[in-house]
C-alpha cells in the first residue's frame, strides 16, 4: 500500500533530501526536531514539525520511544530513519512494526543479522563472497609460518584483544615472522592483557569499493553500480566517486553479482550497500560489511544511473512495484562527491560550528548540492560536522575532476571554517587526478603535506 | 542592586546565547531586559534588543499543511504570554499530557491550589512510560494550559504558577 504520511527521524541535509523525495511521491511529511533544529530547513519545508526534546541527541533523535510517540500522535503510517542515529538499530524497526508503522528500511531480523560482524561474515561466506583470508588465533611462530604459506605473503599479524596498531606487524617473508612474532605478542600482552595474535592477508594497495543495491523484500535485488570511497581519514570518507574507474570490467561484473547474490539470499528489502576491500594489485575483492541504510554518498550512484534511491526506498517499503529494473542501469558517466564539513583541517580537524554569514554554493551543468545550509544558518555544535555535499557529474573521470575543481573554487562559505581548502588540495593533487590513490593515501601522502 | 551597565548586558546576552534557555527576563528599578529565542515572543519590552533572532519560521501554510495541522490538535507554535512574575512549567520532552495519575482519578492539581517545588502537577507519557512533572517552585497554580490527553512538544507551556512570597 502506498505510504501516506512519513515521520522523518533525522536532521540536516538527509532530512531535507527525504522530505523532497516524499513530496515528489505525494507523501506527507512530519519532521521531528530537537530544540536546536527548530529553525532548520527541514523544519520549514516539512508539512508539519514537532519538537521532541532538547538539543542533545540522546534526549531527542536517539530516543526511539519519543520518535514512535510522535509518529503515532501525528498519524504517520511510516518512519524514515535516514543515516546515522537509529538507522541501523533493529529496536526502532521492531517498535515500528509493533505499532503498525512501516519502517523505511530492512526487517529487524535483517538488520540484526548484517549488523553482527561475525554473522555477516558467515552469511557472505555462505553466499560465496570472498572474505579477507585469515586465521583464528595463532599459538606460535611455527603455526604462523604454516598459516602464511596457506594465505600467501604479505600478511599482517594483529592482536585478538585490541586495535590501534599494538601487537600488529606486517610480514613479507618467513624471516619477518620469526623476527617480530614474539615481540608483537609481548606488546599485545602488555597493552591488552592478552598476547593472542591472528593473521590476515595484507592488502597494501587497497581501495574501498562498495556496491549500491536495492531489494524489494521478495528476493529481487538490483544494483546501481559501484562506488570508490578510498579517500578516507580515520575510516571517515571524504571524497566518493562512481564508478570505480580503475576496476576492469570483468572484475566489476563479478563484484556486482556477488553483492546482488548476497542480499537476494536474505530477501533483502531497502536500499543497501555491500562494502568490499579491493586489492588493486591482485584484482581480488573481499567482503567487509553490509550497510542497511541509505548512505551519505548515495548521490553519486543516482547521478550515474538516473535513479532516485530515496524514492525507491519509499516504494519498496510501501510494497509498491518498483518501476526500475537492472536493464535500466546503464552507466556511462562519472560522478564525484565531496563532503563539506564545518571543521578546520589545518588545526587537527577541530569542529567549527557557528553562524554561516554567507552561503554561496556553485551552480552549473552537472553540479548538485545536497545541503540544509543557507545565509544566516547557525551550525549547531551538538551534531555531525557535515554541512553539505557537493556532487558533480561529467562524461568521464577527468571531466568530473575538472568540474569539481571549478565548483570547489567558486564555493564560498563565510562565517565558519570549512574543509573546502583541503578538498581543493585533494582535487588538484596529481595522484588524485591520475587515480593513483588508496585507502591510506589521504592520511599518508596528503595530510602531512597539507597541514604544513 | 546597582543598575547593570553595557558590559553587564553584553555578558548577559552572551550567557543567554551559550545557554539552552528559551527566555531570560531581568528587571531592575530602571531597566528591564527580555531575551528570547522565539522571534514571536511577546516580551514585556520589545524595544530592548535581544540576541540576533534566528530566522522566523514561515507562517505561510499550504493546504496540505493546514489539513495536516488540523488532523492533529496541537497548537504549540503560538503561546500567549504569562503575566509578569509568574513562572512557567514546561514540557521536558514531547509526549502526551495527563492531569491525573490515571483515568477517573482526581487531577494532580487544580487552579488556585497551593504547591511546593516538588509537587507533581501533571504526567507526560511517552509510549506508556509516564514521567511526572513537578512545579519547580512553591506557590499557587494560576493556569493549566493544556487539555488532558493532548500531545505536547518539548518546551511547551503546561502550567503557570504564582510563586509564594
Amino acid at each position: 500500500m502506498p505510504l501516506k504520511r512519513v515521520l522523518i527521524a533525522n536532521r540536516g541535509e538527509i532530512a531535507v533530501r527525504i522530505i523532497r523525495a516524499a513530496h515528489a511521491l505525494g507523501i506527507e511529511t512530519v519532521q521531528v526536531v530537537s530544540d536546536a533544529d527548530r529553525d532548520s530547513m527541514a523544519a520549514e519545508i516539512a508539512d508539519r514539525t514537532v519538537v521532541i526534546g532538547p538539543a542533545q541527541s540522546r534526549l531527542s533523535y536517539l530516543n526511539p520511544k519519543l520518535l514512535l510517540h510522535a509518529a503515532l500522535q501525528t498519524q504517520c503510517d511510516a518512519l524514515h530513519p535516514g543515516y546515522g542515529f537509529l538507522s541501523e538499530r533493529a529496536e526502532l524497526g521492531t517498535l515500528c512494526i509493533e505499532h503498525g508503522v512501516t519502517f523505511v528500511g530492512p526487517t529487524p531480523e535483517t538488520i540484526d543479522a548484517l549488523g553482527d560482524k561475525l554473522r555477516a561474515r558467515a552469511i557472505a561466506e555462505e553466499a560465496g563472497v570472498p572474505l579477507v583470508p585469515g586465521t583464528d588465533s595463532i599459538a606460535n611462530v611455527e603455526r604462523a609460518k604454516q598459516a602464511a604459506e596457506e594465505i600467501g605473503f604479505p600478511v599482517v599479524m594483529k592482536a585478538s584483544a585490541g586495535g590501534g596498531g599494538r601487537g600488529m606487524f606486517i610480514a613479507r617473508t618467513f624471516e619477518d615472522l620469526v623476527e617480530s612474532f614474539d615481540k608483537a605478542s609481548a606488546e599485545a600482552l602488555e597493552a591488552f592483557g592478552d598476547g593472542t595474535l591472528y593473521m590476515e592477508r595484507f592488502v597494501g594497495n587497497a581501495r574501498h569499493v562498495e556496491v549500491q543495491v536495492l531489494g524489494d523484500g521478495t528476493g529481487r535485488v538490483i544494483h546501481f553500480g559501484e562506488r570508490d570511497c578510498s579517500t578516507q581519514r580515520r575510516y571517515q570518507k571524504v571524497v566518493e566517486e562512481a564508478p570505480c574507474a580503475i576496476m576492469p570490467d570483468d572484475v566489476r561484473k563479478k563484484l556486482h553479482a556477488a553483492a546482488v547474490n548476497l542480499l537476494a539470499k536474505l530477501n533483502y528489502r531497502n536500499a543497501g550497500t555491500v562494502e568490499f576491500l579491493y586489492d588493486v594489485d591482485s584484482q581480488d575483492y573481499f567482503f567487509i560489511e553490509v550497510n542497511t541504510r541509505i548512505q551519505v554518498e548515495h548521490p553519486v550512484s543516482e547521478q550515474i544511473t538516473g535513479a532516485d534511491l530515496v524514492q525507491l526506498q519509499f516504494k519498496v517499503a510501501g510494497g509498491e512495484a518498483v518501476d526500475f529494473d537492472q536493464a535500466h542501469v546503464n552507466i556511462n558517466r562519472h560522478a564525484i562527491e565531496c563532503r563539506i564539513n564545518a571543521e578546520d583541517a589545518a588545526n587537527n580537524f577541530m569542529p567549527s560550528p557557528g553562524r554561516i554569514r554567507a552561503w554561496h554554493p556553485p551552480t552549473g551543468a552537472g553540479v548538485r548540492i545536497d545541503s540544509h545550509c543557507r545565509d544566516g544558518y547557525l551550525v549547531p555544535p551538538y551534531y555531525d560536522s557535515m554541512i553539505g555535499k557537493l556532487i558533480v557529474t561529467a562524461n568521464d573521470r577527468d571531466g568530473a575532476v575538472e568540474r569539481m575543481i571549478v565548483a570547489l573554487d567558486s564555493f564560498q562559505i563565510d562565517g565558519i571554517t570549512t574543509n573546502l581548502p583541503l578538498l581543493r588540495h585533494i582535487m588538484k593533487h596529481p595522484d588524485f587526478k591520475a587515480n593513483r590513490i588508496s585507502t591510506r593515501w589521504l592520511e599518508q601522502q596528503v595530510l602531512a603535506d597539507f597541514q604544513n | 542592586m546597582a543598575s547593570p551597565d553595557a558590559k553587564d548586558i553584553e555578558s548577559l546576552v552572551e550567557l543567554f546565547n551559550r545557554s539552552d534557555w528559551d527566555e531570560m527576563h531581568l528587571k531592575t528599578d530602571d531597566l528591564e531586559i527580555f531575551l528570547s529565542n522565539d522571534p514571536n515572543a511577546p516580551g514585556p519590552s520589545r524595544n530592548v534588543a535581544g540576541p540576533a533572532a534566528p530566522t522566523v519560521t514561515a507562517e505561510v501554510r499550504s493546504a496540505a499543511q493546514a489539513e495536516l495541522a488540523s488532523a492533529t490538535d496541537t497548537s504549540a507554535s503560538v503561546e500567549s504570554p504569562i503575566p509578569d512574575g509568574l513562572v512557567a512549567v514546561r514540557a521536558p520532552n514531547l509526549g502526551t499530557f495527563y492531569r491525573a495519575p490515571k483515568p477517573g482519578a482526581p487531577a494532580y492539581v487544580e487552579i488556585g491550589q497551593a504547591v511546593q517545588a516538588d509537587t507533581e502537577v501533571c504526567l507526560i507519557e511517552v509510549m506508556k512510560l509516564f514521567t511526572p512533572v513537578r512545579a519547580g517552585v512553591a506557590g499557587v497554580v494560576r493556569e493549566i494550559r493544556i487539555q488532558d490527553g493532548q500531545m505536547v512538544e518539548f518546551g511547551q507551556l503546561l502550567v503557570v504558577v504564582e510563586p509564594a512570597g
